[in-house]
């Protein structure tokens, strides 16, 4: 049996696409936050379910924890708003129509995805690079692919993306104590 | 988040956060370095860190917390954590290998390159757990 057909990951989809839905139109932003948090640990275990706990760690310390936290402290300096629309009508017919052409185009990339786990998906077709890393990670002493995929066969990627955390947080520091 | 108010009086919090920071930060770091044999990494292990953070900033005050660090301080810590990563790429270039080639570190000894890459999960984790740390000080604090 297939993990996608279980009754656990019927329920976590279904809370998964509940509380997205409810943190989209929930009118308190705090609310909103909350629901938020939620989603991200319901798609955590949901990663844990479909064997990805390196992503499920990172959707539960990121997702769940920090994003939350950043929520909250920007709220906390944000007024709160009762009256008016919860949202704002489009105001240009272009606007909605591009955002709709996105949708419905990115919609129809869907169908194209390959199922979960299925051998014949283009990242196993071919099976060189794959095999190469499965045969190559015992040699190194690591046992966990993931990690030697992103630090030695994939190193540039990860010390890219490093660098990008570290200009990310500089440019916050920059912007946040010009304005203030 | 009031300035200089601790953010909430209750004792149950500011005990709990109390005991269980020394082991939130020990299982960050024991996520960094377990990514060689399990799950984990320095990416996880360095937010697990600043979840801890941010924990004690809910339960002492963002303004306790933040005067106990420092901007400058939470930087520099960032670059170091990259230098670290770039040391570790860059030495390889010393033995032979190409740029970033952890593989050359083999020829050092039988763990060599398990430690090589532990090295960089360390780097990874600083530079992540300073830097969500500032972003959420950035953000929190109500004074300079």
């Amino acid at each position: 049996m297939t993990p996608g057909s279980t009754p656990v990951v019927t329920v976590l989809l279904a809370l998964v696409l509940g509380t997205a839905v409810t943190a989209a139109l929930a009118r308190d932003l705090l609310v909103a936050t909350v629901v938020f948090g939620a989603y991200s640990l319901g798609l955590a275990i949901l990663w844990v379910v479909f064997r990805a706990p390196d992503v499920g760690l990172t959707e539960a310390a990121v997702g769940a924890g920090v994003t939350t936290s950043l929520f909250l402290a920007a709220i906390a300096k944000t007024t709160l708003s009762r009256s008016g629309p919860a949202f704002d009508r489009p105001r240009s017919p272009a606007a909605l129509l591009v955002g709709a052409a996105v949708v419905v185009a990115l919609g129809a990339t869907v169908p194209a995805l390959p199922a979960v786990g299925d051998p014949d998906a283009p990242a196993f077709a071919d099976g060189a690079a794959a095999a190469y890393y499965l045969s190559n990670t015992a040699d190194l002493g690591i046992d966990n692919v993931v990690t030697a995929v992103l630090v030695v066969f994939r190193g540039f990627d990860t010390f890219g993306e490093v660098a990008v955390v570290f200009a990310a947080g500089v440019a916050v520091l920059v912007v946040l104590r010009e304005v203030s | 988040m009031a300035g200089d108010r601790p953010y909430t009086d209750s004792v149950v919090v500011t005990k709990t956060v109390r005991a269980i920071t020394p082991f939130v930060l020990t299982f960050g770091l024991f996520t960094m370095l377990h990514g060689t044999k399990s799950v984990g990494g320095g990416f996880q292990g360095g937010v697990v860190v600043a979840a801890a953070v941010v924990t004690l900033a809910f339960a002492f005050g963002v303004g306790q917390t933040w005067r106990a660090l420092d901007a400058r301080l939470l930087v520099g810590v960032a670059a170091g954590g990259l230098s670290l990563f770039a040391a570790v790429a860059l030495a390889s270039l010393g033995l032979g290998g190409a740029f970033l080639d952890a593989g050359v570190y083999a020829g050092l000894g039988a763990d060599a390159v398990v430690y090589a890459v532990e090295l960089v999960e360390i780097g990874i984790g600083i530079t992540v757990a300073s830097v969500v740390s500032l972003l959420f000080f950035e953000i929190a604090r109500t004074e300079p």
